[in-house]
C-alpha cells in the first residue's frame, strides 16, 4: 500500500470518527465537565492528605494527576480497540468493513491512531488543567518524556489488539479491559507508590507493563530524570513491545480468519 | 473468461450452545449451508440466484466477497482464490448487502460513501465527482447531507448500491436488492443492473422476485437445501414460465397460483 493511500484512509477514518463524536453534542460536554470534576476531587483529596505525604519524592496532586491521567490514557486506547470492532459488530459494519480494499490488520490499527489522537487531546486537556487551575509543578525530561510515551503507546496498541482478538472469538473483549480498569488499576501504582504493596502483589504490579509506564512518565515529566534513570523503565517497555506487538498481531490474524470461517464476524 | 468460479464448495455453521444451557432451550448442532456446489459465472453476465429461505444464496454471496471462507472446495475471482488472495479479491468486489444495518449512522450519505471510497482506494482526485455521480444514479441526491439514522429502508438500500458500485468493481454481489424498493425505483434500479453488464461487469443477484429475475437475469441458478437444484439461461423467459420452473425445481407448493386459479 502506498504512504499516499495510507495517509488518505488515515484521514477518513479520522473524520468519521470526529464527526461521529461531535454529533454526539451532550456526551462531548459531560466527558468534559466529568474531567474537571475529577481534577477538582484529586486536588482537594491532596489538600487533605497534607504536604507531608509525597510519594517518590513528589507532591501527592502532581503523582495523582500522571498516574490517573497516563493510565486512563493507556487503558481508554487500550478500549478504543475493543470499541471499534464491538462498535462494528453492533452497527452491522464490520462484516462489509471487511470486504473493502483494507486489509483487517490495517483498518484496525488505523482506526486506533484516530482513538489515540482523540485521547491524547484528552490527555494534553487533562494536564493542561492540572498545570494551570490547580498548578500543578512540572520538571519535565521532555525527550525522556516522548520516549516513555512512545514505548507505552506501542504497549497499549498491542493489548488493545488482543482485546479485539478477543472480542472477534469471544464477543467479549470487554473481560480483558475489565481486568486492566478493576484488578491492574490498584496495582499499577495509580493512586499510591507500588512500594507500599505486600511483596507477592508488588512481584504482580512488576508483570503489568502499565506500571512500567506510569513510573517511567512520573521520572520523565515530574523529575527531569536523567536517561540513565530512565533505563531500567524504558528497557523493560521496550522488551513487552518486541514480545507483544507481533504477538497480538499473530493472534488477531488467527480470530479474524477463524470468524470468517464460522461465519461469526458479525455476532456480538 | 470466467469471473467466478465456485468449486465443490461446502459450508457448515456450527452452533454451540450457552455453557449453561438448562436456563435456556438453545439448541446445538450444524446447519449445511451449501454441499458441494459448483457454479461458474462468465464475465459481463448477470446471475441470478432463487431459492427458498435457507437455501444458501447470502452464503454463496458471502463467500465470493470474502466475508466467509469455504470449509472444503475453493472460490475464485478474477483468477484469485478467496482464500490465499483475499486481498485481490476485494479490490474486483462491490457487495450490497441485504441488512439496513451497514452504515455509520451519525455520518450522512455523502459522508458514508466518502468514507468508504477512501478504503477502497477510489482515487481523491476523482472521488467528490464520482459520489455525486453514484447518489444522482440512485436517486438520493437530495439527502445527501442527511445523517443516514434518518433514512427509510428504501434510502438503506439505494446507499448500499451506490456503496456497491463506487469503487467500479468487475464483480458486484447484490442481495435482494429490490426489496424495500417501490416499482419506480426497482424499475431503474433494473436499468443500472443491465447498464453495468453492458460495461462487462459481471453481476450475481440473489433475489426472491420473478420479475427482478426475468428483468435483469442472463442465468438463472436455483439453489435448494445448499444445493445447486438447476442451472439455466433466461433469455426471453416470461415472468411465468421462471414461476413455474422454480417451483417445479424446488418441489415446492405455488400457493399464491393455486389461490389464483381457484378464484380466490
Amino acid at each position: 500500500m502506498k504512504l499516499a493511500q495510507l495517509l488518505d484512509k488515515t484521514a477518513a477514518i479520522v473524520r468519521r470518527d470526529l464527526l461521529t463524536a461531535i454529533r454526539y453534542r451532550t456526551g462531548f460536554l459531560i466527558t468534559a465537565a466529568g474531567t474537571a470534576a475529577e481534577l477538582a476531587a484529586f486536588y482537594y483529596l491532596s489538600r487533605a492528605i497534607g504536604p507531608g505525604f509525597r510519594p517518590d519524592g513528589v507532591d501527592y496532586f502532581p503523582f495523582l494527576l500522571v498516574g490517573t491521567g497516563f493510565y486512563t490514557f493507556l487503558v481508554m486506547g487500550i478500549n478504543a480497540f475493543l470499541g471499534i470492532v464491538q462498535e462494528a459488530q453492533q452497527t452491522g459494519t464490520l462484516e462489509i468493513l471487511m470486504t473493502t480494499s483494507t486489509p483487517a490488520p490495517v483498518l484496525v490499527f488505523l482506526s486506533a491512531i484516530s482513538a489515540f489522537a482523540g485521547n491524547t487531546v484528552q490527555l494534553l486537556f487533562y494536564l493542561g488543567a492540572g498545570l494551570l487551575l490547580f498548578g500543578a509543578p512540572l520538571h519535565a525530561n521532555l525527550p525522556g518524556c516522548v520516549v516513555i510515551f512512545a514505548l507505552s503507546l506501542t504497549i497499549a496498541v498491542a493489548i488493545g489488539i488482543l482485546a479485539a482478538a478477543l472480542q472477534l472469538a469471544i464477543q467479549k473483549g470487554s473481560a480483558l479491559v475489565w481486568m486492566l480498569g478493576s484488578g491492574a488499576w490498584f496495582m499499577t501504582g495509580t493512586l499510591f507508590p507500588v512500594a507500599t504493596l505486600p511483596l507477592p502483589l508488588r512481584v504482580v504490579a512488576e508483570l503489568i507493563p502499565i506500571t512500567h509506564s506510569l513510573d517511567g512518565m512520573r521520572l520523565a515529566l515530574l523529575q527531569a530524570a536523567d536517561w540513565p534513570v530512565l533505563a531500567r523503565q524504558i528497557a523493560i517497555l521496550a522488551l513487552f513491545s518486541l514480545i507483544l506487538l507481533p504477538f497480538s498481531l499473530a493472534v488477531f490474524s488467527y480470530t479474524l480468519r477463524r470468524a470468517r470461517l464460522q461465519g461469526t464476524l458479525s455476532f456480538y | 473468461m470466467d469471473s467466478v468460479v465456485l468449486e465443490s464448495v461446502s459450508k457448515v455453521f456450527r452452533h454451540h450452545p450457552a455453557l449453561f444451557n438448562w436456563m435456556g432451550r438453545e439448541r446445538g448442532g450444524e446447519t449445511r449451508a451449501l454441499d458441494e456446489f459448483s457454479l461458474t459465472v462468465s464475465t459481463g453476465k448477470v446471475l441470478v440466484l432463487l431459492g427458498p429461505n435457507g437455501s444458501g444464496k447470502t452464503t454463496t454471496l458471502k463467500l465470493v466477497s470474502t466475508m466467509l471462507l469455504p470449509d472444503a472446495g475453493r472460490v475464485l475471482v478474477e483468477g484469485a482464490d478467496t482464500r490465499t488472495a483475499s486481498n485481490r479479491v476485494r479490490r474486483h468486489v462491490g457487495f450490497a448487502v441485504a441488512t439496513e444495518r451497514s452504515f455509520f449512522p451519525r455520518l450522512s450519505a455523502r459522508e458514508n460513501l466518502d468514507f468508504f471510497a477512501a478504503l477502497d482506494d477510489v482515487p481523491r482526485k476523482s472521488r467528490a465527482r464520482q459520489i455525486e455521480a453514484m447518489l444522482d444514479r440512485t436517486g438520493l441526491l437530495d439527502a445527501a447531507d442527511t445523517l443516514v439514522m434518518k433514512f427509510s429502508s428504501g434510502m438503506y438500500q439505494r446507499l448500499g448500491i451506490a456503496r456497491a458500485l463506487i469503487k467500479e468493481p468487475s464483480v458486484i454481489l447484490l442481495d435482494e436488492p429490490t426489496r424495500s424498493l417501490d416499482p419506480a425505483s426497482a424499475a431503474h434500479f433494473w436499468n443500472l443492473v443491465r447498464g453495468l453488464s453492458a460495461q462487462n461487469s459481471t453481476v450475481i443477484l440473489a433475489t426472491h422476485s420473478f420479475n427482478e429475475a426475468a428483468a435483469v437475469g442472463d442465468l438463472l441458478a436455483v439453489l435448494h437445501r445448499g444445493r445447486l437444484a438447476a442451472y439455466r439461461n433466461i433469455g426471453d423467459s416470461s415472468v411465468e414460465e421462471l414461476r413455474s420452473f422454480y417451483f417445479q425445481t424446488t418441489g415446492e407448493l405455488d400457493e399464491a397460483h393455486l389461490a389464483s386459479r381457484s378464484g380466490r
